[in-house]
């Protein structure tokens, strides 16, 4: 049993990978499905890829931004959080496992952006 | 001494905050409304020349194409050139003059966050409870509940307008004219040992430092203080007073340097809401730093401005956290591990 709870606690190399590709395949799936809706609401290819293609940008960015500063400042924050007496549960840890998974949503939205956008443009 | 492994190691880091800090503005930039090549040609040019200008500027080209390229322009740190404020000059060479200007405003809050912080929260602890406490802990919370556009207006009202002692605006009098070698001014006029300007350069940066630090003090006199306090009811500190060690000793000597160390951090954390609030104090204040210069690119849609501005702010703020690790590292060896 204790070894199930470390196991648990601490998680392995290939779940890590399954978690980040899970990620990236709904991000890539979603840019994919935003892109032929902007286009059929009636814009430009173009205007679609670059919407969604800076939508995904901007999660891919904001949570490499908080990958980073979980790293940088997070044990401060968590000192800090010790020193005013707050009891909020966040943690450095969880902080950059959280930020990972947003960024790989990121990530696979700039890909499938990409990528339909090639498709869409050969269609339309 | 701190070992340089750990200095790579947080050098490393920058990569990803800066990469992360491009991709957000590059992104954030493409959301917003507004045509780059419309700024540059004028509302009443022609559709043609707009045209024109989209495939000079690679406009035209894919987004991911232009991301690829806008990441590898901004690792060779050149951020363009200015569509609007100073139209066809580099943003390294804009921000080159602009930024010394934020940075001193910057730095001397910070001073004077410090410099009044640190004492008032160590007063805080040391005499917990008497006067002296509960008026700093006014003060302290006063100084974090203000922002800064209400304070700004009111410290100009009370010290510029009905007392007259501190100018309301600008950086130096008219009067003075001073040849910029590094851009800091106060440094400038001393160099050049011009002391009446360097006067006149003190006092036009009193009052923005001021109400830039107010905040700044505020928090770090809240962290010195409970920190301080955990650090008197530690054993050691009971040990030394019961060994017939004095009071003050005690504090200074064995309490100071391990009650600062959470202090450290919020200054290096404190310091991008400096840089954050150098927008809004040099907008109050009529200061061209990079902060007003900030608001500008935005206000005409100037993006290669607001890319190099954001990118020097993030660059800035990273820096001042890494000097932040090594001084936590030097107060407590143990960080390194």
């Amino acid at each position: 049993m204790a070894s199930d709870s470390a196991d648990e606690s601490s998680p392995t190399l290939r779940d890590y990978a399954m978690l980040i590709g899970r990620a990236l395949a709904l991000g890539a799936v979603l840019a994919g499905v935003a892109v032929p809706l902007v286009v059929l609401s009636g814009e430009s290819v173009r205007f679609a890829s670059e919407k969604v293609f800076a939508v995904a940008a901007l999660v891919f960015g904001f949570s490499i931004l908080g990958w980073s500063g979980s790293v940088f400042a997070g044990r401060g924050i968590e000192n800090f959080q010790r020193y005013i007496g707050g009891r909020s549960d966040w943690s450095e840890a969880d902080s950059r496992r959280a930020m990972m998974v947003l960024g790989s949503v990121g990530a696979g939205g700039m890909v499938g952006a990409s990528l339909t956008t090639a498709v869409v443009g050969a269609v339309v | 001494m701190i070992s340089k492994r750990f200095v790579i190691k947080r050098l490393l880091l920058l990569v990803p905050v800066l990469f992360g800090v491009a991709t957000f503005v590059f992104a954030i930039l493409h959301l917003s409304p507004g045509d780059p090549a419309r700024v540059i040609a004028g509302q009443r040019a022609s559709e043609e020349f707009v045209r024109q200008i989209r495939t000079e500027l690679g406009l035209n080209d894919p987004i991911w194409v232009q991301y690829g390229r806008f990441l590898f322009e901004a690792v060779q740190l050149d951020f363009g050139q200015s569509y609007q404020i100073q139209r066809g000059q580099p943003v390294t060479e804009v921000l080159r003059y602009k930024l010394p200007v934020t940075l001193e405003m910057a730095i001397y809050g910070q001073l004077f966050g410090i410099l009044l912080g640190i004492p008032a929260g160590l007063l805080g602890a040391v005499k917990q409870d008497a006067v002296s406490d509960h008026v700093t802990r006014i003060g302290a919370l006063t100084g974090i509940s203000v922002p800064i556009y209400w304070s700004g207006p009111l410290v100009i009202l009370l010290f510029a307008q009905v007392l007259g002692w501190f100018p309301a605006s600008g950086r130096i009098a008219s009067e003075f004219s001073i040849e910029p070698i590094t851009g800091v001014i106060t440094f400038d006029t001393l160099i050049s040992g011009n002391f009446a300007a360097f006067q006149s350069a003190a006092m036009h940066l009193l009052l923005p430092s001021l109400v830039i630090g107010i905040y700044s003090m505020a928090l770090i006199s809240r962290m010195m203080r409970s920190s301080m306090l955990e650090v008197i009811r530690q054993d050691y500190m009971r040990t030394a007073r019961a060994k017939g060690q004095g009071s003050k000793i005690t504090v200074m000597k064995h309490g100071f340097q391990n009650a600062l160390i959470p202090v450290v951090t919020v200054i290096g954390i404190q310091f991008g809401s400096l840089l954050g609030g150098a927008v809004l104090t040099e907008t109050v204040f009529g200061i061209a730093g990079i902060g007003t210069l900030l608001v500008r690119a935005i206000q005409v849609g100037d993006y290669p401005i607001v890319q190099g501005t954001v990118l020097t702010f993030a660059f800035l703020f990273t820096m001042v956290n890494l000097l932040v690790d090594i001084t936590y590292s030097y107060l407590d060896p143990r960080i390194e591990q």
